[in-house]
């Protein structure tokens, strides 16, 4: 590495770059995306310890289930895992210069999304009907742990807003894809690849959400 | 592996199409996995009551959870070809899932 640098300072014609075995195994955009799915990952980590904590010393904590039911969350969860699928087909529709089926896949991705969103609200909207709210709780007219509903939503509602973040950041990219922009060949795919990774996140903080939330 | 990483200048569709099928082909099969394994977390409350005890439960419903999540992060992440000081990147935040180990195990020994 000394030679390198001695080569560059001596002012031999051309600047070398200093050797660096790490130097182009990934690009900047993904290091980055990646050190911010790290740090968004303790993110959630912290609000589940919290839950955990607050749960584990909690008097009496409903089960879950029998308050927020599987089967819509269920349907949910397979929604955001074909929604993983169809962001994968897009990443290698792009790399493959195929617009029409980028265009396509993006468009399944952000329906799913969507959906997954709509769900959610729904979900909330039969919740607080029902007697789950933010500050206090209850459960067929009978009072259960006011945290079981302060948790539930500072956990799905993060995760939600991350939803609703990609599906933002999902449509930006498909109108990029619309232009054009990711299939003139190169590394031109690249924001395609990221905005992948940050899909294929919001859906494994969700797998663990699920169990932990709604299963546990 | 690492080619399809790095499109070569050939101006048609697909550089390399007989990888990108064994791609769709892998990322098909762990969509499958997912959803088989998502079946079985919606069946284990259900099983368990009659059967297990809650304990059993918990485990299974972890591990099942984990490598779920470990699938998403290996194969459409794409971890498993990503040079290991990036996949130390991703590494990071199962800190916190240790910290959610310890309090399961401190609340099924009290």
């Amino acid at each position: 590495m000394s030679s390198t640098l001695q080569t560059a300072a001596d002012g031999h014609g051309e600047t070398l770059e200093p050797e660096d075995v790490n130097f182009g195994k990934a690009t900047g955009g993904k290091v980055a995306m990646w050190m911010f799915i790290a740090q968004d990952g303790m993110s959630f980590g912290g609000l589940l310890f919290a839950y955990g904590v607050l749960r584990s010393s909690a008097q009496e904590w409903p089960i879950p289930a029998e308050v927020l039911g599987i089967g819509l969350t269920a349907v949910a969860t397979f929604l955001l895992i074909c929604s993983s699928l169809s962001m994968v087909f897009a990443v290698l529709a792009a790399q493959e210069r195929n617009q029409a089926a980028l265009v396509r896949w993006l468009g399944v991705t952000i329906a799913g999304g969507a959906t997954f969103l709509g769900i959610q609200a729904y979900e909330y909207y039969h919740l607080v009907h029902n007697g789950v709210g933010f500050i206090t709780s209850s459960h067929n007219g009978e009072s259960i742990n006011n945290l079981f509903g302060t948790t539930f939503y500072a956990v799905t509602g993060f995760h939600g807003l991350h939803v609703l973040s990609g599906v933002i950041y999902l449509t930006i990219i498909f109108r990029g894809a619309q232009k054009g922009k990711y299939t003139q060949g190169g590394t031109s795919y690249s924001p395609v690849e990221l905005v992948g990774l940050f899909w294929h996140f919001v859906d494994l903080v969700w797998i663990l959400v699920f169990t932990f939330i709604y299963l546990l | 592996m690492e080619n399809h990483q790095t499109p070569t200048a050939n101006p048609h569709h697909s550089a390399h199409p007989v990888e990108h099928q064994s791609h769709r082909a892998e990322y098909i099969t762990i969509f499958l996995i997912l959803t088989f394994l998502t079946g079985v977390e919606v069946f284990v409350p259900d099983v368990y009551s009659a059967v297990w005890s809650g304990h059993t439960k918990m485990l299974l419903l972890c591990i099942l959870a984990f490598v779920k999540a470990g699938l998403v992060f290996m194969y459409f992440m794409h971890m498993k070809n990503e040079a290991k000081w990036v996949r130390w990147i991703g590494y990071t935040p199962i800190y916190m899932g240790m910290a959610v180990i310890i309090i399961m195990l401190e609340t099924s020994y009290r």
